[in-house]
């Protein structure tokens, strides 16, 4: 039953719609089609026909698309997911995640919510991942300041690295900052007296 | 929705707002400390569509926001979306958009109407000669541009339509466009022509795809635009705040009359500009040409009105208006859905002074021609 559903994803980033895409896949739905919202959307829109649409909550075609509610005849009249009232949690969560999803008119409800469960997870699964991301890059950044600070004591004052390391975190502990702070306080003194 | 309601306002509320020259007052509310001084700081927040601006301010995530004020009264009417009432204290401006046409379409139009005539009336018989000789060649409609199923564009540019003869849902297509998407696609021929806000037409002329045909307020003089609007249930629970930030749109709004500010408010909007990626063609020129055009100079399409005047909330809008989404065939009309259409405007939060007998600056549809 659910491959049936045609699933449309409006996504500028290609790695969260590929996360995405694979999420739907895995629950079994297999007509998922990407598709670019810098022009001719309606167009491309009314070629696929699709079940629902997954928008990314930044896509200024989101306008777009809610005009197909009012007036269409290129396509079969979608309209906006949740219209009842006892939605507003869903709506929530979907904002939160930052997507939106519209499906066409006539469509069961308990199928569509399947589909937006997976989006939603898929979507939080991408900003925790890229928040690991960049946690991870602050982190490679700061050992990369921590190594050249090093390596500007080690040659000022012509020690060995472990010692460089410890004055640098003997200085950190007696001023009550993070040896990267430090560390990058020698990279600014050394950069001014260069 | 009631816990966003009991939230205390000592912090600093956030409105969103779409990146567009009449976001100016709550910029300039902003930068030039009226909203702080009246006791009220801000956030502003850019949103990349009016579907984002409605969604977060009905969830939540949004305290207050500029908004087509047709769309804050779909909203109040659950139309196409969650049905969430909401209300406004404040008007953010009057007029500024403008309808532009490619420059083949620019030229058909002026030449069925005889002359490149001020009368929207005419141009629109115009066009509906064009529109005759296109289908009797089997040529592809034509498509026309606005921004948001519920916005005064789409209100003016049918009624221009109308005004020729032309059926908006028939003869043509009209379709939605973002806004900083607007010349691109007139541009690649998506699109035909549109209606817009500032500063898209000047960007359109600029760039030589496009030719402003008519002002908006040629089609309807003092025509709503943007709204500042909250949830009613937020503006019930915080009328202090919403109070202090309508009294501090008024004072940006004088502040934005007074022609020495003019600088100083050019140069605010382009510092926004130059934060946001789709602006990099709107130069400190431009926007001082839509601020304020010089006399007897091409029209520039805006005509934007910012001044106090400008941002009285009148209820005769919102009946206006509700009347063009009955005409849109957007809503029944009912007299219920009428007095909640009303109830969307409410000058007694923000603290409005009374108006006087008569309005002077009522709606007039196609003024020009009255004269």
């Amino acid at each position: 039953m659910n491959s049936e559903l045609r699933i449309a994803v409006i996504d500028k980033n290609p790695v969260r719609a590929a996360i995405l895409e694979e999420g739907l896949h895995e629950a079994g739905y297999s007509l998922v089609t990407r598709i670019d919202d810098t022009s001719a959307l309606l167009d491309r829109i009314a070629a696929l026909a699709p079940d629902v649409i997954i928008i990314d909550l930044e896509s200024p075609s989101r306008d777009t698309l809610e005009q197909m509610f009012q007036v269409s005849r290129a396509v079969a009249r979608p309209v906006a997911m949740f219209v009842d009232q006892s939605d507003t949690a869903m709506i929530n969560a979907a904002i939160d995640a930052g997507v939106s999803a519209y499906v066409v008119d006539g469509m069961k409800k308990e199928r569509v919510k399947a589909v937006l469960d997976v989006t939603i997870s898929r979507f939080n699964a991408f900003t925790k991942l890229k928040e690991e991301l960049e946690f991870a890059k602050s982190q490679l950044d700061d050992r990369k300041a921590i190594d050249r600070a090093k390596a500007l004591v080690m040659k000022a004052k012509a020690i060995p690295e472990d010692q460089a390391y410890a004055m640098m975190r003997k200085a950190a502990m007696n001023e009550n900052k993070k040896i990267v702070e430090i560390a990058r306080s020698i990279i600014t003194a050394a950069d001014l007296l260069r | 929705m009631s816990q966003a309601a009991s939230q205390a306002t000592n912090r600093p509320l956030r409105i969103g707002y779409v990146p567009l020259t009449d976001a100016a007052l709550l910029q300039v509310a902003k930068a030039k400390g009226f909203a702080a001084d009246q006791g009220q700081e801000i956030e502003l927040v850019a949103e990349a569509s009016w579907a984002n601006i409605r969604d977060k301010l009905v969830v939540g995530i949004l305290d207050g926001a500029h908004m087509l004020a047709p769309a804050a009264i779909a909203s109040s009417l659950g139309l196409g979306h969650l049905k969430v009432p909401l209300v406004s204290p404040v008007a953010l401006g009057l007029d500024g958009n403008a309808i532009t046409l490619s420059r083949p379409l620019y030229e058909a139009v002026v030449q069925e109407t005889g002359i490149a005539s001020p009368d929207p009336r005419a141009t629109a018989h115009g066009l509906a000669k064009v529109i005759g000789k296109r289908q009797a060649v089997g040529a592809p409609p034509l498509t026309l541009a606005h921004v948001f199923p519920f916005s005064s564009h789409h209100y003016q540019l049918r009624l221009w339509l109308a005004a020729g003869g032309i059926d908006p849902d028939k003869d043509l297509r009209l379709t939605v466009i973002p806004p900083p998407f607007m010349v691109r696609s007139l541009t690649n021929g998506e699109i035909d022509g549109f209606c817009v806000g500032a500063p898209w037409n000047a960007v359109a002329v600029q760039a030589g795809v496009g030719q402003i045909l008519h002002r908006g307020r040629d089609i309807v003089q003092n025509c709503p635009e943007k709204l500042l609007a909250f949830r009613a249930d937020f503006a019930a629970a915080n009328p202090e705040s919403v109070a202090a930030l309508a009294t501090a749109i008024r004072q940006a709004a004088d502040w934005c009359s007074d022609p020495s500010n003019l600088d100083d408010l050019t140069e605010l909007l382009a510092q926004a500009a130059r934060s946001q990626e789709e602006w990099s063609q709107i130069t400190p020129k431009l926007l001082r040409n839509i601020l304020a055009p010089t006399p007897g100079a091409a029209i520039n399409g805006a005509s934007l009105r910012l001044d106090r005047e400008a941002t009285r909330i009148r209820k005769a809008h919102a009946l206006w208006l509700y009347r063009q989404m009955v005409d849109a065939h957007q809503v029944s009309d009912l007299p219920e859905y009428e007095a909640t259409a009303s109830s969307v405007y409410r000058p007694d939060l923000g603290l409005e002074p009374p108006m006087g007998d008569a309005d002077s600056q009522g709606l007039r549809l196609f003024p020009r021609s009255d004269s």
